[in-house]
C-alpha cells in the first residue's frame, strides 16, 4: 500500500496549496463563468435553439476552462526543480501522475459544479435524465484529465507552453467531444434517435485506454 | 568533395529517386490513357488515383511514425546509433505525411464538389484524415517548439505513440457521429481492368516517392547529427586549448 501513502501525500500537498493560494480555481471558476457570458451573447440570438447549441457550449467550456487549469497545475512544481525532485525521492512515478490527475479532476469538478449550473440556467435547458447526464460530464472529464495532465507535466519547461498544450491534446480529445455532446444532448432531451448506452461505453473504454496509456507514457517519458 | 545534387544522395537513394520518377510518369501514363473515363464522373474521377494512394500513405506514415516513438521510448532516449535512426525516422515519416496530407485535403474537397456537390462533408474517412493531419502537424510543432533536446524529442515520441490509440477511438466516434452522410462511392470496388492498372500504378508511385522523400530526410537529419557532434568536439577541442 506503499504506492497508495505516495498519491495520498502528494494529493493532499496540491489540495493544501491549491485551498490556500485558490491560484487555479480561481482563474479557472473565472474563465468560465466568462465564457458562458460570452456564448450567451454569441448563440442566443434564437430562443428556439439553445437547445441545439446547450450541449456544444458545455463542452468547449469544460474543454477550455480544463486548459486553464491544465497550463497551471505544474507550475507550482517548476520553481526549484520541485517535479524532478519528487521523482527523485523513493516514490513511483505512477504514484504522482494519478494524484495529478485526481487534483486537476477534482478542480475541474469544482468548475463544472459552478458553471454547468449557470449553462442550464442561461440557455434554459433542463436535464431530463440526470444519471446520464452526470455520467457524461465526469467521465468525459476523466478523459480530459487523463490526456491533459500527461502533456501538461511534459510541457511544463517547454517554451510557449500555453499554446501547445491545446495544439497537443484537442485532437486526441476529439472523441470525448464528440461522444459527450451527444451524451449530454441526450441527457437535456434532445430528440436524437440513439441511444446514451454506446456512447458511455465508448467514453468507459477511452478512459480506461487512455488511464493504462498515459501511466505507462508517464513513466517512459520522464525517464527518457 | 562532393557538391552536386545527386552526389549528395547515396546510391540507393539515386536509384529510388529515379524509380520514383519513373513510377510517376508510367502511373500518370496509365492513369490518363490506360483507364477509361468514368462513366458519370467523367474526367474528374482520375483525381482519385492519386488521391487514395496518398491517403493510404499518409496513414501507413503516422503508424511509422508511432512505431518510432513508442521505439524512442523504448530505448530511454539513450544517446546511441538506434536512438538517432528512430528519432530522424519520426521526423522523416511525420514531415512527408504532413505533406502528403495535404495532397489529400486539397484533392478530396476537389472531387467531393464534382461526385458529392459539396466541397466538404464531415463524412467519416474526411474526417478522419483531417484529424491525422492535426496530430501529424502538432507532433511537428513540439518538434520545433518544445526544443530539439532529448526533453522535446520525448514528448513528440509522446504524442506520436498516443496518437495510435487516439486515432482508434477516433475513427470509431467519427464513424457513429457520422452515420447520416454519404458512403464513399467506391465500395463496390474498382471493376474495370484498365482502371485497376492505374489504381495500382499510382499507388506504386505513391510508394516510392514516399520512400525517396523519407529516406532524403532521414539522411539529413542523421547528417545534421554528425554535423552537432563535429562542432561539439570542435569547441571541446578549443576549450581545452
Amino acid at each position: 500500500m506503499r504506492a497508495l501513502d505516495q498519491f495520498a501525500a502528494v494529493l493532499r500537498k496540491d489540495l493544501t496549496i491549491e485551498f490556500r493560494s485558490r491560484d487555479i480555481l480561481y482563474p479557472m471558476a473565472l474563465f468560465s463563468f466568462l465564457l458562458v457570458v460570452v456564448f450567451s451573447f454569441a448563440f442566443l440570438s434564437d430562443r428556439g435553439k439553445a437547445r441545439d447549441y446547450g450541449p456544444g457550449i458545455v463542452w468547449v467550456t469544460v474543454l477550455f476552462s480544463a486548459t486553464v487549469g491544465l497550463n497551471r497545475l505544474f507550475d507550482r512544481e517548476r520553481e526549484n526543480g520541485c517535479l524532478w525532485s519528487l521523482l527523485l525521492a523513493p516514490v513511483s512515478a505512477g504514484a504522482v501522475f494519478l494524484a495529478k490527475v485526481v487534483g486537476h479532476l477534482l478542480f475541474t469538478g469544482l468548475m463544472e459544479a459552478l458553471t454547468l449550473p449557470l449553462i442550464l440556467l442561461f440557455f434554459d435547458l433542463a436535464v431530463v435524465d440526470v444519471p446520464v447526464f452526470l455520467a457524461a460530464i465526469a467521465l468525459g472529464t476523466v478523459g480530459v484529465s487523463l490526456v491533459g495532465t500527461l502533456f501538461s507535466a511534459m510541457l511544463m519547461n517547454a517554451r510557449m507552453k500555453e499554446v501547445l498544450l491545446p495544439l497537443v491534446t484537442y485532437p486526441v480529445l476529439v472523441p470525448v467531444v464528440i461522444a459527450g455532446v451527444k451524451v449530454t444532448a441526450l441527457g437535456v432531451g434532445a430528440p436524437l434517435a440513439e441511444e446514451p448506452g454506446p456512447w458511455l461505453r465508448f467514453l468507459v473504454g477511452f478512459d480506461m485506454v487512455f488511464g493504462v496509456v498515459t501511466l505507462l507514457l508517464f513513466d517512459r517519458m520522464v525517464r527518457a | 568533395m562532393k557538391t552536386g545534387r545527386f552526389e549528395d544522395l547515396t546510391n540507393a537513394q539515386a536509384g529510388l529517386a529515379a524509380a520514383a520518377a519513373v513510377a510517376v510518369v508510367a502511373a500518370l501514363v496509365a492513369v490518363f490513357f490506360v483507364a477509361p473515363s468514368e462513366a458519370t464522373l467523367g474526367i474528374s474521377q482520375k483525381i482519385f488515383y492519386f488521391h487514395v494512394g496518398s491517403a493510404i500513405h499518409m496513414m501507413l506514415l503516422f503508424a511509422l511514425c508511432g512505431l518510432c516513438g513508442l521505439a524512442y521510448l523504448g530505448l530511454g532516449g539513450r544517446p546511441g546509433r538506434a536512438t538517432a535512426i528512430v528519432d530522424g525516422l519520426g521526423v522523416a515519416t511525420a514531415e512527408v505525411g504532413v505533406v502528403l496530407g495535404a495532397i489529400v485535403l486539397v484533392t478530396g474537397p476537389l472531387w467531393a464538389r464534382k461526385a458529392w456537390g459539396t466541397w466538404w462533408t464531415w463524412e467519416p474517412r474526411l474526417t478522419l484524415s483531417l484529424m491525422v493531419f492535426l496530430l501529424f502537424l502538432a507532433y511537428l510543432a513540439l518538434r520545433a517548439f518544445a526544443g530539439s533536446d532529448r526533453f522535446g524529442r520525448g514528448v513528440a515520441s509522446g504524442l506520436a505513440v498516443i496518437g495510435l490509440p487516439a486515432l482508434y477511438f477516433i475513427h470509431f466516434a467519427v464513424e457513429r457521429w457520422g452515420g447520416a452522410h454519404p458512403q464513399v462511392v467506391f465500395k463496390g470496388g474498382l471493376q474495370n481492368p484498365g482502371m485497376r492498372v492505374a489504381f495500382y500504378a499510382s499507388l506504386a508511385a505513391m510508394s516510392l516517392v514516399s520512400a525517396t522523400l523519407v529516406s532524403v530526410r532521414l539522411r539529413v537529419e542523421m547528417l545534421k547529427g554528425q554535423l552537432d557532434a563535429l562542432y561539439l568536439a570542435l569547441d571541446r577541442r578549443s576549450a581545452g586549448g
